[in-house]
């Protein structure tokens, strides 16, 4: 699957069948964009420019939380979009491959999307070119278009760009977040457990948690910062380096604090995907509490409730559920 | 959809829900499954009927036939549960963990593999594994170092151990059967029932077939001489219980209320 990565050292390990897959496209035809169509496509970063404007003149705000300024970006962008299309039509120099290679990229990527979403990893347009799009990079428009409209209408996931800035994407629901406290009561994710755990103690302080206040927390589960667990393994490095890095926590140093601490604080991805009710709603089950026992934390909860509710009136993907011959 | 010859299904708020679940939680027992469904269908579809598991499946996967992807169904080599995971048949390559590992540790994952292929009893020891660790690609890996790695595999379900020895988690057979088979024709083993590939399972001391665990229970279900279906001789090995689902839940239940005892921790 990947174009030029490590694997091709070994071909058996490689998995490309390029050409010996010929398949019936699916009935969206390559290269034009349903108006409505929610997926992100970025002017091209860095290839050379196709069209005079290589730059977008309307770039959705970096890492925009809520979903409110995204969608007048993104139709400004996938307006600019086909715009160069018709530009670089004139100005392409070889014949660009047949319909169904470009189809067969979409698939890859739409994969490869996937896996990294559920690795929980960083999903980097500069990666997508290189480990998938490869040598079809001048279409990698169509192919990103054709990605999402596929996430959009067999996943429901719209595959959104988060921030041009920094070029990364990442998969959104488009369907409400409702699952997630119950699978982190069910000792199937016990990561997301054990996540929520330290959010909800630093939400509940209203502040940063400092790390010696998570450890006696993680305590109760009988968690230390020296014993590996069994399904944990190292507590410590998933914390402090693993949650990080997926931003779900920050960890930083408590300034003008000798010897050094460190506390937490929630991180970008956390505020994006899990909601204040349901850090309540965690809180009331692990301590058989109602969540008023915590007022105010519940006020807030119920006002960030109330403010999502009225950005995002249909924030579902497209209902055309029938999918095309 | 007019004049067709493959019928394509329907996709639901509820089979995206259940899509993207299936595809978050990588790999799901059959009892998972379908509670999943029935909570996808609480969610967005409330008063419809839950259709049966098989028929939803089958539905999802014409939609996902098209895509070169598809919700597999397995079971498990050492004791028959039926699990599923959703895997690209486009690709023969370990493409699920190509974007999670460096080249020197899916370098190791391969030794793994190879050991493990070859063996007798379908484990390969940490020792055996470890003794590799000069011959793989890419940086320098030192012993301590692989020795978290094959844990990182064994907790991201690529390898069970037991015991200070490894074989494939029946989430690898599912995604990479079609790969083993292509890379490694002469050395693997099938099973003489399902014909499916074989790592763990019980050979014919005679003839040398070999059975899968769960295929053995099936076949010998309330036989009480069980023989060899090929040579006819006498079958020496111990035959398990056909997995049952009902005495799971029943002893699920009583571990459940053990731990509720525990209630603090999760």
């Amino acid at each position: 699957m990947s174009e030029q990565s490590k694997d091709l050292s070994d071909p058996s390990f490689a998995g490309e069948a390029p050409n010996s897959e010929v398949h019936d496209s699916p009935g969206v035809p390559v290269g034009v964009a349903p108006p409505d169509s929610p997926a992100a496509i970025p002017a091209e970063p860095q290839s050379p420019p196709l069209g005079p404007t290589a730059t977008p003149q309307a770039a959705p705000p970096p890492q925009a939380p809520s979903d409110e300024g995204d969608p007048k970006a993104l139709q400004q962008a996938a307006e600019q979009g086909r715009a160069h299309q018709s530009l670089s039509a004139a100005q392409l120099g070889p014949a660009p491959p047949a319909p169904a290679q470009l189809v067969q990229k979409a698939h890859e990527l739409m994969w490869y999307v996937l896996v990294k979403d559920q690795k929980k990893m960083i999903i980097w347009f500069p990666d997508m070119v290189k480990d998938v799009i490869g040598s079809y990079k001048k279409w990698c428009r169509s192919i990103l278009r054709r990605t999402s409209l596929i996430l959009a209408r067999v996943f429901g996931l719209h595959l959104r760009l988060t921030s041009l800035h920094t070029m990364e994407f990442a998969l959104v629901k488009a369907l409400d977040p409702e699952e997630l406290d119950r699978v982190a009561l069910s000792n199937r994710m016990p990561m997301t457990g054990l996540l929520l755990m330290i959010l909800s103690l630093i939400y509940v302080k209203g502040r940063g948690a400092r790390e010696s206040a998570v450890w006696n927390v993680l305590r109760i589960l009988g968690l230390r910062p020296w014993k590996k667990h069994s399904t944990f393994g190292d507590v410590r490095k998933l914390i402090t380096e693993e949650f990080v890095q997926q931003n779900y926590l920050k960890y930083q140093r408590v300034p003008y604090v000798e010897p050094p601490e460190y506390e937490f604080f929630w991180g970008s991805r956390a505020s994006r995907e899990i909601t204040k009710m349901q850090i309540m709603e965690f809180l009331a089950r692990v301590f058989k509490k109602d969540p008023q026992a915590w007022p105010s934390r519940y006020r807030e909860a119920l006002e960030e409730a109330r403010a999502l509710r009225e950005a995002n009136p249909s924030a579902h993907c497209p209902r055309s559920s029938v999918s095309e011959d | 959809m007019q004049g067709s010859t493959r019928k394509m299904g329907i996709m639901t708020d509820v089979h995206r829900r259940f899509l993207q679940l299936l595809m978050t939680h990588g790999v799901l027992e059959e009892q998972d499954v379908k509670r999943l469904q029935k909570h996808c269908y609480q969610v967005h579809d409330r008063n419809a009927t839950v259709e049966k598991l098989e028929d939803f499946i089958n539905n999802i996967n014409s939609v996902l036939e098209s895509l070169y992807i598809e919700i597999k169904k397995g079971v498990t080599e050492d004791d028959g549960r039926p699990i599923y995971a959703l895997v690209n048949l486009a690709t023969t390559s370990v493409s699920k963990m190509a974007t999670d590992f460096a080249e020197n540790e899916l370098d190791l994952f391969r030794k793994a593999l190879e050991l493990i292929i070859d063996s007798e009893t379908g484990f390969a020891s940490s020792t055996n594994i470890l003794n590799l660790v000069d011959q793989l690609k890419g940086k320098k890996m030192r012993k301590k170092e692989a020795e978290q790695v094959l844990q990182k595999f064994a907790q991201n379900k690529w390898l069970i151990e037991k015991e200070g020895e490894f074989t494939l988690h029946g989430r690898a057979i599912l995604e990479m059967e079609q790969y083993i088979r292509e890379t490694y024709p002469d050395s693997v083993k099938i099973c003489n029932i399902c014909h499916s590939l074989l790592i763990q399972g019980q050979s014919c001391e005679t003839c040398g077939i070999k059975m899968h665990l769960p295929c053995v229970a099936k076949y010998f279900q309330s036989n009480s001489e069980p023989r060899c279906p090929h040579c006819n001789d006498y079958w020496p090995h111990e035959i398990p219980e056909v997995f049952d689902p009902e005495k799971e839940r029943e002893a699920g239940i009583s571990k459940s209320n053990r731990k509720s005892l525990r209630s603090r921790q999760h």
